[in-house]
């Protein structure tokens, strides 16, 4: 009994002790963002007194408002194209039989181990030739397939009773119809959930945009105008930072039942 | 329950006479439907038949379009559909699963068919308040599938498939997710059905009592291959093959390998007279038709070894030489584990076989068996 005791007492301080090292790194970030500009190399561990200086400043030096809608218009469509094109090559690899759909099926995974670094080379030599560098377009294009989708989707899809497809048929719908009249609307769930996934995904994405875009047009790459050669502006650029998390910590805090259930459904918990 | 052209509120437009010619599904070497050829007629209730595996199933699907054949053709009124899309084929089917859409209620799970043909929205209103009357649903139509119980869904599913007026109503084992009680019930209000609609049914099942019960002709298949097509009395009383003999009945009909030498069948505990020349063969007899007897005309002799009682009937499991013969009579049948008996039975009531190939051997006369003393 006693043993017992201990071994969940023990397993709560490990845990415990994993969740303050896990929530640290952003309580020192809100932390130092609120500290006034001249306690900013404090270690106290409180910020006090609290001051909204360096939000002020951050609104002031760059453009906040502009980067964060470009930021939110990235991530959206970046996860609403990925979503659409694994909706579309998943129900395709699951409902169909054709010629060459393991090996395409596996060229598709495949491409999901090949490291950015192999394909960020050519394919920003091909957004140079179509013009689109330096554009938000440029950002998003590229990634607009994302072959953890098709898989995380052919994966529920599989499991999609076959007979509601041939129903459908049955009774009277083309493929693209059952598509959107049955697929979808039975999938919403996990669609609404894997979407929620791609968004935050998208949103956190650094350095491919650093890459595509020169100036910072996004919030994540705003940080890096508090950054020089001088030396770093630390409280605008920890309350730039603070402010670019804010949507996704939103986000998890109201879809929070969604997101744990997309990493169930999907098998990746 | 099942109301559905009485009240002359659901009618079948002119109904699909279909033929299957040839038709052949394979899967690598696996022959899963091989060679069948089948006509069924305007209006007939035809139950494919058959156990877990024999391409029942498989036939059905290549019929709805779901599935394309190997080889072979599927006419719906002599038009070569073989190659047409399920949608072309203007069948409709109901499912084992029923596979109802779960995100909608039970009025667009009805009007689902409806709505793909882009009819207009109060004319699918009517259609499906019609047919929800019919099967009584009317209460149940802003319901979903999950919020339903295992008897309304198979009836949600069944006004899916009438609300479209279709040539032929195909059925891949509706009722086997129903409790034996609604089961039976659900049985004679098929039945009723088709009488009423006068529609063209083709029904999957592995249950012989369904297939006997509502079929008009009935098919069974064994292993992708026709064994037998037929009214369900002559697939009953005159079964083609061994295979047949032993798939209807409960318990199946006794079969024993005898040796006919000079006239007299013979095996350990078998002795039967038959005018027919030398041969091996396998003798069948159903458990219904064999009776104790203790006269000089006993055609099996063995002991009981158990007594199964069924409630108003019993079966004496007895040992025939190395053989087990089952005997189906009224409660009390009379002997208990451990007796001797003697059984006979009618000579029109005996089988032949042929004992390689388990096929029927000619119909045999009155003269042509008796039995010796």
């Amino acid at each position: 009994m006693t043993t017992k005791v201990s071994r969940q007492v023990s397993g709560h301080v490990v845990l415990g002790t994993l969740g303050v090292l896990c929530v640290f790194p952003i309580y020192w970030l809100y932390a130092t963002s609120l500290r006034a500009p001249g306690d900013i190399g404090s270690l106290s561990p409180l910020p006090w007194p609290l001051s909204l200086d360096n939000y002020a400043d951050a609104w002031r030096t760059i453009d906040l408002t502009g980067m964060l809608v470009n930021s939110a218009v990235v991530a959206v469509c970046t996860a609403a194209g990925q979503l659409l094109v694994g909706l579309f090559a998943a129900y395709a690899f699951t409902v169909w039989r054709f010629p060459g759909q393991r090996l395409l099926y596996l060229l598709f995974v495949g491409s999901w181990l090949v490291p950015f670094q192999v394909t960020m080379l050519p394919n920003y030599v091909l957004l140079s030739r179509l013009g689109l560098l330096n554009t938000i377009a440029g950002v998003i294009v590229p990634t607009l397939c994302s072959a953890l989708g098709v898989l995380l989707l052919r994966q529920h899809l599989a499991g999609f009773p076959r007979e509601l497809l041939e129903a459908a048929a049955m009774d009277g719908r083309s493929s693209w119809a059952t598509l959107w009249t049955v697929v979808v609307p039975a999938l919403r769930p996990v669609l609404a959930a894997l979407g929620i996934l791609l968004v935050i995904n998208a949103w956190n994405e650094y350095f491919w945009p650093a890459l595509v875009l020169r100036d910072n047009a996004m919030v994540q790459l705003g940080i890096r105008s508090f950054m020089g050669t001088e030396g770093n502006d630390w409280g605008p650029l920890m309350a730039t930072a603070g402010l670019a998390c804010l949507p996704v910590f939103a986000l998890y805090l109201v879809l929070q039942r969604h997101i744990v259930n997309a990493f169930v459904r999907s098998g990746l918990k | 329950m099942f109301r559905a052209g009485s009240s002359g509120t659901v009618q079948i437009r002119p109904v699909s006479a279909i033929q299957v010619e040839k038709l052949t599904q394979r899967f690598g070497a696996v022959a899963a439907v091989d060679d069948v050829w089948l006509d069924i007629a305007d209006g007939e209730f035809m139950v494919l038949l058959g156990p877990s595996g024999c391409g029942k199933s498989t036939l059905l699907r290549m019929i709805a379009g779901l599935l394309p054949p190997t080889e072979g053709r599927v006419l719906i009124d002599g038009v070569d559909v073989t190659h047409a899309p399920p949608q072309g084929r203007d069948l409709a089917m109901v499912f084992q699963s029923y596979a109802l859409y779960p995100h909608l209620s039970v009025a667009r799970n009805i009007g689902f068919p409806l709505r793909a043909r882009d009819m207009p929205k109060r004319a699918i209103e009517a259609k499906v308040a019609d047919v929800a009357a019919a099967l009584d649903l009317a209460a149940l139509l802003d319901r979903r599938p999950r919020e339903l119980s295992g008897g309304q869904r198979q009836r949600v599913a069944l006004g899916r498939a009438l609300v479209r007026d279709p040539g032929a109503f195909l059925m891949d084992e509706p009722l086997s997710n129903l409790d034996a009680k609604l089961r039976a019930g659900t049985r004679a209000e098929l039945s009723a059905l088709h009488d009423r609609l006068g529609a063209t049914f083709v029904y999957v099942t592995h249950d012989q009592i369904e297939a006997m019960t509502m079929a008009t002709r009935i098919a069974l298949l064994n292993n992708g291959r026709l064994e037998q097509v037929g009214t369900p009395e002559q697939v009953y009383d005159e079964p083609a093959s061994t295979f047949v003999a032993e798939f209807l009945g409960t318990p199946p009909m006794n079969l024993l390998d005898v040796t006919l030498r000079s006239g007299v069948a013979t095996a350990p505990g078998v002795t039967v007279r038959l005018d027919l020349p030398d041969r091996d063969l396998i003798l069948g007899v159903r458990p219904e038709h064999l009776q104790l007897t203790t006269g000089d005309e006993a055609m099996l002799r063995g002991h009981v070894t158990r007594v199964e009682n069924l409630g108003s009937e019993e079966v004496a499991i007895c040992a025939v030489g190395a053989a087990t013969v089952r005997v189906r009579a009224r409660r009390p049948i009379g002997p208990r584990a451990g007796d001797t008996v003697a059984l006979r039975a009618d000579r029109f009531h005996l089988h032949l076989f042929h004992p390689e190939t388990g096929r029927r051997l000619v119909p045999l006369t009155h003269q042509e068996i008796s039995c010796v003393s």
